[in-house]
């Protein structure tokens, strides 16, 4: 075993970098300075060991405060030979670890990863359940006319008076059976040409003129409110707030600490992700829509054809404005063939809510129809 | 009595008392003198162990004579002459580089041990994780054949933060959101939201200097800590001003205020009892400031690398330090390149290859700067300040980053 090893000693007052020897003894270490002829002796349970742990690292042993004594040596097999000569250098690093080490960072790699994907799909929903619930109603209310406001300017909005009375008289008729019921609803027709239709938090709603327009009766919009009604009681939004919001934190320990550019990209992996989740929060809006419609003696047919005309639609002009609803709504053919088994269900009623001269009236609420905006069927 | 001022360095200190940071100079001296006199233990080996316990931000810009070290219970403040028994001291010449030893790969595996234990401790681990990966690029960083080394803590920059939270940024929210929550009326809102913004204002360049004096006091090389002996007031006064003076000249005073910034940054960093000397000028600038700004929408913003590589260039010029003085090689195109193919590289891989990114951009980084001229290191002596993280951790909250990492 070598014992002599060749040193730099800095003695942490100036910035003179003296050249040493060092002789490893059972205790701890001799340090003899070249020129001066110095000695001095650090016992081993003195060291600490701040750098030499990784590859292409010299080895740096302190001793003594915040502004210490430092002793480097270039060569890590010093390490091994002081750990072999010493109990009391057990905490100093042993370079013939490190293969092991690198298989250890593999296995923490694994973990992450694991613990990743655990926390995006579990902890994370049952957290922003959780929390959401807890949110009172006011702050929602509060926060859902932030959004309105920001997605419907009162600039933008539809004011008719008479026609949304008939609109609000269809949310009245849906939403009459639902117990407790701590929301207001409020439903804001935007004029936009979008195919969309937005829950807020706190029982706020936003239809867009684009959306109304392609409706061809009072129960294709019911079919809709009903599904967005849902998502309010749900407090799928308030909740999809909070999940965001963790989802960034996730991300940001995974990834470390990025800013600009890269907090934009990831943005957009974040968004695709939550879509991904939002799947169950749509079938359960529509599940739970369709029951709604259902209470309300509302003709659930009316929910079906509108979501399988927007799909048929959406095959034949792919990528228009049509497709912003469906990114965040998946038409899919399974979709629809699970509302209609429960609609099955269910026996339909007879009355419908409006007649067609009653409802082409009440959708051109923004305003007369241009003839190529009206439904795309027929 | 003084000309200069033994705690902060102020210069022109024509009474008793300093007028940058307030303190008495005659009562500083004295207490000093009394903590100077402590006892002293023999051998070569003077330094304190354990914590020690020191006044709030001390600092001596002067070493001082006749005591050759600070004795056990020494607090704030370590300084000691030039060794008896060194070598000769020939101040080397020539052009000198510092290189980057390390890779990215270990890197990586430093960030994913830092991320499974970010993960498993609910984000506690983050403060440790910055400090582990500051202290692998810091030790990897060679110049003169000796290693940079960082000497942070976890627990120091949990504290910071801690504190930066409790004292900025609960209160801005507070004052934020409560006239809302209060439903004052739009007058209040709109007051408090002014108030606001002008604090959130103020902070940021209290936050570049406290991230800066933190940063600077944890960086040590050849075991001489670097600091930054100033107080903070100037600089808030001087980032105002500039800010105020940059918005009434159209932009104009954009280039002086950038470099006054830089000025104050760097003429007040110190190595050990070596000071940073920088003598750039602001109007300098304002040609090459010109006209990248009027090339600015023809090269669709890449007119703007001009600016910061000319600048680059023209501050590593200004700056010198024991003797020597920097130089910078650095072109526009090289740095645009680095710039954007580090963005399009992190973006590519959402992050994951900040490792190897990063580590490419300090090697580049180092291979344009060189410090030139003889550089006379044996007569500099350690002289360290205690300085607290809460400073970078209000950084943190702006995002305001200095450097890598």
């Amino acid at each position: 075993m070598r014992l002599d090893w060749d040193a730099a000693y800095l003695d942490g007052r100036t910035a003179a970098r003296r050249p040493a020897s060092v002789h490893i003894t059972r205790t701890g270490i001799d340090i003899a300075l070249r020129e001066s002829a110095t000695r001095f002796f650090w016992p081993f349970r003195e060291i600490r060991q701040t750098q030499g742990a990784y590859a292409g690292e010299q080895v740096r042993l302190e001793r003594g405060g915040d502004l210490a004594e430092v002793l480097l040596v270039g060569d890590i097999g010093f390490l091994s030979a002081a750990r072999a000569a010493s109990p009391e250098a057990a905490h100093l690093h042993e370079p013939g670890r490190r293969r092991f080490r690198v298989g250890l960072t593999f296995g923490a790699l694994l973990a992450a990863v694991a613990l990743a994907v655990g926390i995006y799909y579990v902890a994370i929903p049952a957290f922003a359940g959780v929390a959401a619930a807890r949110v009172p109603v006011a702050w929602e209310e509060k926060l859902g006319a932030a959004i309105v406001d920001h997605f419907a300017p009162p600039s933008r909005r539809c004011e008719d008076p008479a026609r949304q009375a008939r609109i609000d008289a269809i949310v009245a008729q849906l939403t009459a059976s639902v117990q407790p019921r701590p929301y207001t609803f409020r439903i804001t027709i935007v004029n936009s040409g979008i195919v969309n239709a937005v829950a807020a938090p706190g029982g706020h709603i936003i239809v867009f003129r684009g959306l109304l327009e392609r409706t061809d009766s009072a129960e294709e919009l019911a079919g809709v409110l009903a599904h967005e009604v849902q998502h309010v009681l749900h407090r799928h939004v308030t909740r999809a707030i909070f999940q965001q919001a963790s989802t960034g934190v996730l991300m940001a320990a995974l990834v470390g600490d990025v800013s600009g550019v890269v907090a934009y990209g990831l943005q957009g992996a974040r968004t695709l992700g939550d879509l991904q989740m939002n799947r169950a929060a749509e079938s359960e809006a529509d599940r739970d829509g369709m029951r709604l419609l259902q209470e309300a003696g509302i003709d659930t047919e009316g929910m079906i054809t509108f979501f399988d005309k927007l799909s048929k639609y959406e095959r034949e002009h792919g990528g228009d404005s049509l497709t912003r609803y469906l990114r965040s709504h998946p038409t899919t053919a399974e979709r629809i063939a699970t509302l209609r088994g429960l609609a099955a269900a269910a026996p339909r009623p007879e009355r419908r809510l409006l007649g067609e001269d009653d409802w082409n009236n009440v959708k051109s609420l923004c305003g007369e129809l241009p003839e190529d905006s009206r439904s795309p069927q027929r | 009595m003084a000309d200069t001022c033994p705690r902060c360095g102020f210069a022109e200190v024509a009474s008793d008392k300093c007028p940058q940071c307030g303190v008495v100079v005659t009562t500083y001296r004295a207490s000093l003198d009394k903590l100077r006199r402590g006892p002293q233990p023999g051998g070569i080996s003077p330094f304190a162990r354990g914590p020690v316990s020191r006044p709030e931000s001390a600092s001596v810009p002067e070493a001082p004579t006749g005591a050759p070290a600070a004795a056990p219970s020494t607090p704030g403040w370590l300084s000691a002459p030039p060794p008896p028994a060194t070598q000769a001291a020939a101040p080397s010449s020539g052009s000198r580089q510092a290189s980057f030893r390390g890779s990215g790969a270990t890197l990586f595996g430093v960030h994913i041990v830092n991320a499974l234990l970010i993960l498993a401790t609910l984000g506690i681990y983050y403060f440790w994780a910055k400090v582990r990966v500051r202290a692998y690029l810091w030790s990897e960083s060679e110049f003169e054949g000796d290693r940079f080394a960082y000497h942070g803590t976890g627990r120091e920059l949990i504290i910071g933060f801690v504190k930066a939270f409790a004292f900025f940024l609960l209160p801005m929210t507070l004052l934020n959101t409560l006239p809302e929550i209060f439903e004052a009326s739009a007058l209040v809102i709109m007051a408090t939201r002014l108030l606001v913004s002008i604090l959130a204002g103020i902070f940021i360049p209290v936050a570049i200097v406290g991230a800066r004096r933190y940063r600077l006091s944890r960086t040590s090389w050849r075991g001489i800590r670097f600091s930054l002996r100033t107080s903070t007031r100037p600089f808030v006064s001087l980032w105002v001003r500039g800010w105020l003076l940059t918005s009434f000249t159209m932009g104009l005073y954009y280039p002086a205020f950038v470099t006054n910034q830089h000025r104050f940054l760097t003429s007040n960093t110190w190595f050990g009892s070596e000071r940073f000397a920088f003598d750039g000028r602001g109007r300098d600038l304002i040609p090459v400031w010109f006209a990248s700004i009027i090339l600015f929408f023809p090269t669709f913003g890449l007119s703007w690398f001009w600016f910061l590589a000319k600048r680059q260039r023209y501050y590593a010029e200004h700056t010198r330090v024991a003797g020597a003085r920097f130089r910078s090689t650095v072109t526009a195109p090289k740095l645009a390149w680095l710039t954007i193919s580090t963005w399009i590289g992190l973006l590519c891989t959402l992050g994951m290859a900040w490792p190897w990114l990063t580590v490419r951009k300090v090697r580049r980084t180092f291979a344009w700067l060189s410090l030139d001229g003889s550089l006379a290191l044996d007569s500099i002596t350690q002289q360290a300040q205690q300085v607290n993280a809460t400073g970078e951790g209000l950084a943190g909250f702006f995002d305001a980053d200095l450097g890598f990492t």
